[in-house]
């Protein structure tokens, strides 16, 4: 009987294994060729690329950029995506159905369209500047497109939806009847979060932040429209390398050390989780 | 029992995040009906709505759209291929390095989409070099790298739906005479379908709203529609592209109504984003 289902796992694992390794396998390689522009490489191994990356002030400070930009917008996106969760999953009538469907339809339309609302709210004679401006909170027009904050606002377009979904299925796990305990035991509601709700959801916030973190560090998309060429990230240098310089091998380098980051983040949300999971707080 | 006041505060932190979160989608709505004349004409809201930009969205941008369903629509479905008989098999057989196949299955959700771009490209030529074969800028090749992409959604979704599978029902269907491919077809496919529906979902939108894979993979000419729209915003633009991408919004109101109706908005969710990435 087993013998029969793993056969089942045989044919689409050749394939899965076949494009992952193969693929990465390739720019991996590329990346420890010394880059002589133009899409030509050198013959020899070398951490030529490697080192210009970790002596180069630029790349350095793309690469401290991308974690702060990143950091900035998974704290955020957590902060604004919570309430949301929590409220509908203490909702018992059909609008959390309908609430939630709101959120689901965000995550599927593409990044580049909530870019594009993004610049008009934020034109110089938009909403957003022509209310600020008549209110008197700002005496000329302020532009997001190409500054940091400009990107932290996209990331957190294009994680946020996401993390609702995420922080929803961690308050879900908290069953309401815990409140009610702590407020029958005198307890006030501030007392119920504080003691409560918060501790309970802590690892979630803790795997789903770095969750949303990871999706940060590799967002090319909304990174690189709003970064409108002034403001770096890791993943739009990889792309203008390529499209711009022409450059594989430096290319392939940036990308491998972003690829390290992501899964050495990925591995510490893994200990996490386990280290969680064995002190019986069980999310996710 | 919550209070009034907790009652406020989350009411208006919700609205506040409901407000950031779908003004983007609701500002191109608005604007795409603006009705004045070409320069100056995105503006939000709207003066002297009409639909005039929604008749004047050039060819170019239906022919990337088109690409765009066609390439989501069948890499989806080869996801499917790969992914129910990879959930299947995983979760019915127990074989020392389990964790590290599930790994490779989930690998490309973990992978930067960037990453996975420049890493085809570079795959394509090297097999370019050494057979002739070019994959880059041709719909082959982009097909491999979205079924790449979408693949571990469906994964995700079914691997969940199969253990919550009750096991007594293939034993009900055996004792009752059915035959080994007869119980798969009749009744452990349509029970896991939810789960290929709301996979398939994630997989399909994953796949249509992909700009940082597509964007290494496309060519004069063949362009998949995000791409186009993040070249747009990049160079120039007029009004016409608002009109298009409101009726891709409409698209994916459509497509959630409709799984909606099939599924139900719960099993999408409760297999959907969170589990799978």
């Amino acid at each position: 009987m087993e013998n029969r289902w793993i056969a089942y796992l045989i044919p689409p694992f050749i394939v899965t294994l076949l494009l992952v390794a193969g693929s990465q396998f390739v720019f991996i390689q590329n990346s420890f060729y010394q880059d002589l522009g133009l899409g030509r490489t050198g013959t020899d191994l070398t951490l030529v690329n490697y080192l210009n990356f970790f002596t180069d002030s630029f790349y350095l400070k793309t690469f401290w950029i991308t974690i702060k930009v990143s950091a900035l917008a998974s704290l955020f996106t957590l902060f604004l995506g919570f309430p949301i969760a929590y409220v509908i999953a203490r909702m018992k009538s059909r609008l959390a159905m309908l609430l939630l469907a709101g959120i689901v339809v965000s995550t599927f339309v593409t990044i580049v369209i909530k870019v594009f609302g993004l610049i008009i709210i934020f034109s110089a004679d938009g909403v957003l500047n022509t209310t600020l401006m008549n209110l008197g909170l700002i005496d000329r027009a302020y532009s997001i497109i190409g500054t940091q904050e400009g990107i932290v606002v996209g990331l957190m377009h294009f994680t946020i939806g996401f993390s609702v979904l995420l922080l929803y299925s961690v308050v879900v796990t908290v069953p309401p009847s815990l409140e009610y305990a702590a407020q029958i035991h005198g307890a006030s509601r501030w007392r119920v979060y504080q003691r409560v709700i918060i501790p309970l959801c802590t690892p979630g916030f803790v795997v789903g932040g770095l969750m949303i973190f990871n999706m940060c560090m590799g967002a090319f998309t909304s990174a690189a429209l709003l970064g409108g060429g002034r403001v770096l990230t890791l993943p739009v240098l990889v792309q203008r390398t390529v499209m711009m310089e022409v450059k594989y091998s430096t290319a392939a380098s940036i990308a491998f050390v972003l690829l390290v980051s992501v899964i050495l983040i990925n591995l510490i949300s893994l200990i996490a989780i386990r280290r969680l999971r064995s002190a019986r707080l069980v999310i996710a | 029992m919550q209070t009034w006041v907790e009652k406020v505060i989350l009411f208006v932190w919700c609205g506040f995040s409901y407000v950031f979160l779908l003004s983007p989608m609701v500002v191109v709505m608005g604007a795409s009906l603006h009705g004045g004349e070409f320069s100056a004409a995105i503006k939000f809201p709207p003066e002297d709505p009409s639909f005039q930009w929604y008749s004047k969205i050039p060819m170019q941008q239906f022919e990337a759209l088109g690409l765009s369903l066609i390439v989501a629509a069948v890499a989806t479905f080869l996801a499917a291929l790969i992914a129910v008989p990879a959930a299947l098999g995983l979760v019915r057989s127990n074989f020392k390095g389990k964790f590290i196949v599930t790994t490779i299955f989930r690998a490309p959700l973990q992978i930067p989409a960037i990453v996975s771009g420049i890493a085809f490209l570079q795959f394509y030529y090297l097999i370019y070099d050494n057979s002739s074969l070019m994959l880059a800028g041709t719909i082959p090749g982009m097909l491999i790298g979205h079924v790449f992409i979408a693949t571990p959604f469906l994964f995700g979704t079914i691997v969940a739906v199969l253990q919550r599978f009750d096991h007594r029902l293939e034993e009900a269907a055996h004792s009752l005479g059915a035959g080994k491919w007869r119980t798969l077809y009749r009744v452990t496919i349509p029970t896991i379908m939810p789960g290929i529906y709301s996979g398939g979902l994630y997989a399909f939108m994953v796949s249509f709203a992909d700009v940082p894979m597509s964007i290494f993979l496309t060519a004069p000419g063949f362009v998949t529609y995000p791409v186009e729209l993040f070249y747009a915003l990049e160079n120039d633009f007029d009004p016409s592209i608002l009109a298009s991408s409101s009726l891709v919004i409409i698209f994916c109101l459509i497509m959630l109504l409709g799984v909606q109706k099939m599924v139900g908005l719960e099993t999408l969710l409760r297999s959907g984003g969170g589990s799978a990435r």
